[in-house]
């Protein structure tokens, strides 16, 4: 009774119909838009800005929130949360840290921190999706039982002494062009983000993962693995989130039990303001690409000001108070409530 | 309300011709009293009774609309009896982006009579009634309410003025009790406190009213459907309604908790109360409406006295073409091999099925009350709930552990709530379409879905504009043939089907029943689950009847009659035959 198509008929002038789909392009990616807004407001506020140092460092800077906010677009994909990365973040670098410090090399203790954030992943994921408990109260209870055994493994201390290789990489610069490097943990953050955006786009898995968002029942009832999909996309969660750890652990030279309180904040914020939807099942992982950059360039720019983080925290609060109204907005405009 | 009474004591006078309107309606209240005995009315005989004390003006009706009521086609004319509670005048609904939902109504509801809304999916019928209640503002025409001009910006300003709705998604908070719904948001006090000894009395009394058998103190969750029904009814009441709106009350209840409503719903009317009724189920229009509005694309129709209307009047009004109306139509008897053979299948809640057979090509119907164990049979059968037995699918045991298990072995599941369970709404058409058979793929281009599924969905006549629209802006016909669709394109060879029909209109259903057909024949086998017999009655090669978690009888529609099937579906079969082969 609700279905408005026949009435509106499609016979519209050909011009018309191409300015209604820019301006249905614009709303759906407005999120681009509004991250090449701030950049020429930052680049008019600053001549430093638009450099390629600069930018080489916004980069730099974001891919440990941004590889997390990219496996938290899987999880809310599917109209779950994971609030335990911040922890598994510090977990993965304290693990990899412990490990390189007994003597182990860095390239296989990264790879058993990138194990531990896996399983942690998955064991939260399969609780939720079996015992049917809401991602919400298990990640939560995940976030303080992870924090509280990275905690344990390292009496509460910073783990030091770690390779020299390892902590280079961190700091590593690859030279994309000639004479100019760009830093290796940025570009791993733009692999990440484009193999995520391949597997949802173009596997069957990826199909799976927004059907499950969309509508659970339906999906299961169209014989999908809903419940292998959950535990799948936790464990992506959990892997990027123990990779972003240790790349984190390589850039501080560190373990640090403390690192990354508060991260999954970030990550999320991220996700929604790049205009995934929280009850799942639409969404992408470019919007959170782009939103990630554009809450790091908005840093920047308070720094170019001078101004200090409590604006930082108030205006990044409120603007994304402002993404997500806007979104609303256009849902209603695209006849979803 | 005098003269109402005199006319139920003698059902077939002939009224005076000049106030035919009134007659007819006065027919149809005196109706249901002659009418109590069959639990189902069935159109045939009710239509030859209806036109005879009308001198034949039910039969004339089909040509040129000779009913009284609609003489000059617009409600205006029958304004002159009874008292008018609420009128509407030429509304419209125009949305943002030039959607006209509803292009010109007018409707004229009296007081203490059951006025009833009918018209296609997207007529419009939802946008009258949200005007009417105040979630619309009309963007022409007016709306008067006892004579007077009203235009309401809220659901509560017209809450106030006397017009309750009471939502096919009943609006009451699960967790509250009766009484707390009752009044929320208008909490008698004392004090500044809560009085909760005038909370109960208030709803007490409304309860009582409604002829209730639960307290103001009853947890709504612990509540029937039809219970809760009723206590939305009651709601209504603590706020003075004079007209109460019912969306599709019945989609919700079995046979004997519609009779309960419908009990209500009369005793209302006596007291004055306007009542404005939505279905799409004539039988049920005919036995509890006096007139009915009929909506096509967003125009008033006309307004008919219901009894002195025959239905393929309606349906013609409604469909705004000759539609004939669904006749039994032969098939030959199915000789294909057996697909499924449910030798004894033992579930949860009594579900104990025996020697139920399924041939290639055939359609078997499964008819009952609500609750008579249809849905979990079908859920049993794909793989969705725990079962004991044995069962034969294409030769081999088959015993499905899950959805996904069902699936690869051709069993598709058309579930019960399309909207819930069939669809993912925000998904695109070719997504949703593709969804079961996705497993099939490794890599996915939109091109190449878009290749596999568009022959399919052309095929199953699905109306769209783009493969990339949410099946959301679609209508419920359309909605449910790409849940059709999917199981298509997955190559399923036995279909499920659970109340495919829910919430479709007349022409709708039509398409969807010829699409079961054509299924058939291509060789899929296929059960229909349905709480409308005379849906499955002309469609079906054999019909069974469940009860209490039994298959108690199968019936033959060409040898046996509905009554007879109602009849086993109401009190179970004392001794059931064998099956047929």
């Amino acid at each position: 009774m609700t279905t408005l198509t026949d009435v509106a008929p499609p016979a519209r002038g050909g011009s018309r119909l191409a300015a209604s789909r820019a301006v249905d392009l614009l709303l759906r990616y407005n999120f681009v838009a509004i991250f090449f807004a701030v950049v020429l407001i930052a680049t008019a506020l600053s001549d430093n800005f638009l450099t390629f140092r600069n930018i080489s460092n916004l980069f730099q800077q974001a891919s440990v929130v941004g590889i997390c906010a990219v496996g938290m677009s899987f999880v809310i994909l599917t109209a779950n949360i994971d609030l335990s990365v911040g922890s598994v973040v510090a977990c993965g670098g304290m693990v990899a840290s412990l490990l390189m410090a007994s003597g182990v090399p860095p390239l296989l203790a990264a790879l058993a921190a990138l194990a531990c954030g896996a399983a942690l992943g998955a064991g939260m994921g399969a609780i939720s999706a079996f015992a049917a408990v809401p991602s919400f109260i298990v990640t939560l209870a995940g976030l303080v039982t992870v924090r509280g055994v990275t905690f344990l493994l390292s009496n509460g201390v910073p783990v030091g002494g770690l390779p020299r290789g390892f902590g280079q990489f961190g700091s590593l610069a690859v030279p994309v062009l000639p004479g100019l490097g760009f830093p290796l943990l940025g570009l791993l953050f733009l692999l990440v983000w484009a193999v995520a955006a391949l597997v949802l786009r173009y596997t069957v898995f990826g199909e799976y993962v927004y059907a499950t968002g969309g509508n659970a029942e339906a999906a299961r009832l169209s014989g999908l693995p809903v419940r292998r999909v959950v535990i799948s996309v936790f464990t992506i969660s959990g892997t990027l989130a123990a990779l972003a750890g240790v790349l984190l652990a390589a850039r501080l030279r560190i373990g640090q039990p403390t690192a990354a309180q508060g991260l999954e904040l970030d990550a999320i914020a991220a996700v929604v303001l790049g205009g995934t939807s929280l009850f799942g099942g639409r969404g992408s992982v470019t919007g959170t690409l782009f939103a990630v950059m554009l809450l790091q360039v908005l840093r920047n720019i308070f720094n170019l000001l001078g101004l200090g983080s409590f604006y930082q925290m108030t205006i990044t609060g409120l603007i994304i108070i402002a993404a997500i109204l806007l979104n609303r907005a256009i849902d209603g405009r695209q006849g979803r409530r | 309300m005098v003269d109402r009474d005199m006319a139920r004591l003698s059902p077939g006078d002939d009224a005076a011709p000049a106030n035919g309107a009134d007659a007819g309606r006065d027919g149809g209240r005196a109706d249901p009293a002659g009418h109590a005995r069959g639990s189902a009315p069935d159109g045939g005989p009710r239509d030859h009774r209806d036109g005879a004390p009308d001198g034949g003006r039910g039969t004339a009706s089909s040509h040129g609309r000779s009913g009284p009521g609609s003489a000059t086609g617009v409600p205006a004319a029958d304004a002159g009896s009874g008292d008018v509670v609420l009128e509407i005048d030429n509304a419209a609904k125009i949305f943002p982006g030039n959607i006209v939902a509803l292009e010109n109504a007018s409707l004229r509801i009296r007081a203490g009579e059951v006025h009833c809304l009918l018209g296609a999916n997207g007529a419009g019928k939802s946008t009258l009634l949200k005007i009417i209640a105040g979630a619309h503002l009309p963007s022409h025409g007016t709306l008067r309410l006892n004579g007077q001009p009203r235009r309401f910006r809220s659901p509560q300003e017209a809450a106030l003025a006397g017009i309750s709705m009471i939502y096919q998604e009943l609006d009451l908070v699960p967790q509250l009790t009766v009484g707390q719904n009752m009044l929320l948001g208008r909490v008698p006090r004392r004090f500044g406190l809560i009085d909760r000894r005038r909370r109960r009395e208030i709803a007490a009394a409304a309860l009582a009213r409604v002829g209730a058998g639960f307290g103001p103190d009853a947890v709504v969750e612990s509540l029937s459907i039809a219970n809760q029904q009723l206590a939305a009814i009651a709601r209504s009441l603590t706020m003075d309604a004079r007209l109460i709106i019912m969306d599709e009350p019945s989609a919700a209840l079995n046979e004997v908790e519609l009779r309960r409503v419908f009990g209500v719903i009369r005793e209302l009317t006596r007291q004055g109360i306007a009542i404005l009724y939505v279905s799409h189920r004539m039988a049920e229009l005919r036995e509890i409406g006096d007139r009915v509005t009929v909506l096509r694309n967003g125009r008033t129709v006309d307004t008919f006295a219901l009894a002195a209307t025959d239905e393929r009047t309606l349906v013609e009004a409604v469909l705004g073409r000759e539609q004939a109306l669904v006749e039994r139509s032969a098939r030959p008897a199915a000789i294909g091999s057996v697909t499924l053979d449910v030798r004894r299948l033992e579930g949860g809640q009594g579900l104990s099925v025996r020697d139920l057979m399924l041939r290639q090509g055939e359609i078997v119907g499964l008819s009952g009350l609500n609750g008579s164990g249809r849905t979990s049979f079908l859920r049993s059968l794909f793989g969705d709930a725990r079962w004991t037995g044995e069962v034969i699918l294409n030769g081999q045991p088959f015993h499905p552990a899950s959805p996904a298990d069902a699936i690869r072995q051709g069993v598709a599941l058309v579930p019960e709530d399309r909207k819930t369970q069939g669809l993912v709404l925000d998904a695109s058409i070719c997504r949703n379409a593709m969804l079961p058979s996705l497993r099939r793929r490794r890599l996915l281009t939109h091109d190449g879905l878009r290749r596999a599924a568009r022959p399919v969905l052309a095929d199953l006549s699905t109306r769209f504009h783009s493969l990339d629209q949410p099946v959301r802006q679609l209508s419920g016909g359309n909605q449910q043939k790409i849940v059709f669709a999917k199981w298509v394109l997955e190559g399923s060879r036995l279909l499920l089907l659970d109340e495919p029909s829910r919430g479709l209109d007349v022409g709708a259903k039509a398409e969807l029943y010829a699409l079961v057909r054509r299924l058939a024949d291509d060789g899929a086998a296929i059960l229909v689950a349905s709480s409308e017999l005379d849906e499955i009655f002309g469609r079906c090669d054999r019909i069974w009847v469940f009860h209490e978690g039994r298959n108690v009888r199968c019936f033959d529609p060409d040898r046996d009659t509905r009554d007879d099937i109602l009849k086993a579906g109401l009190v179970g079969a004392d001794h059931p035959e064998e099956p047929l082969a």
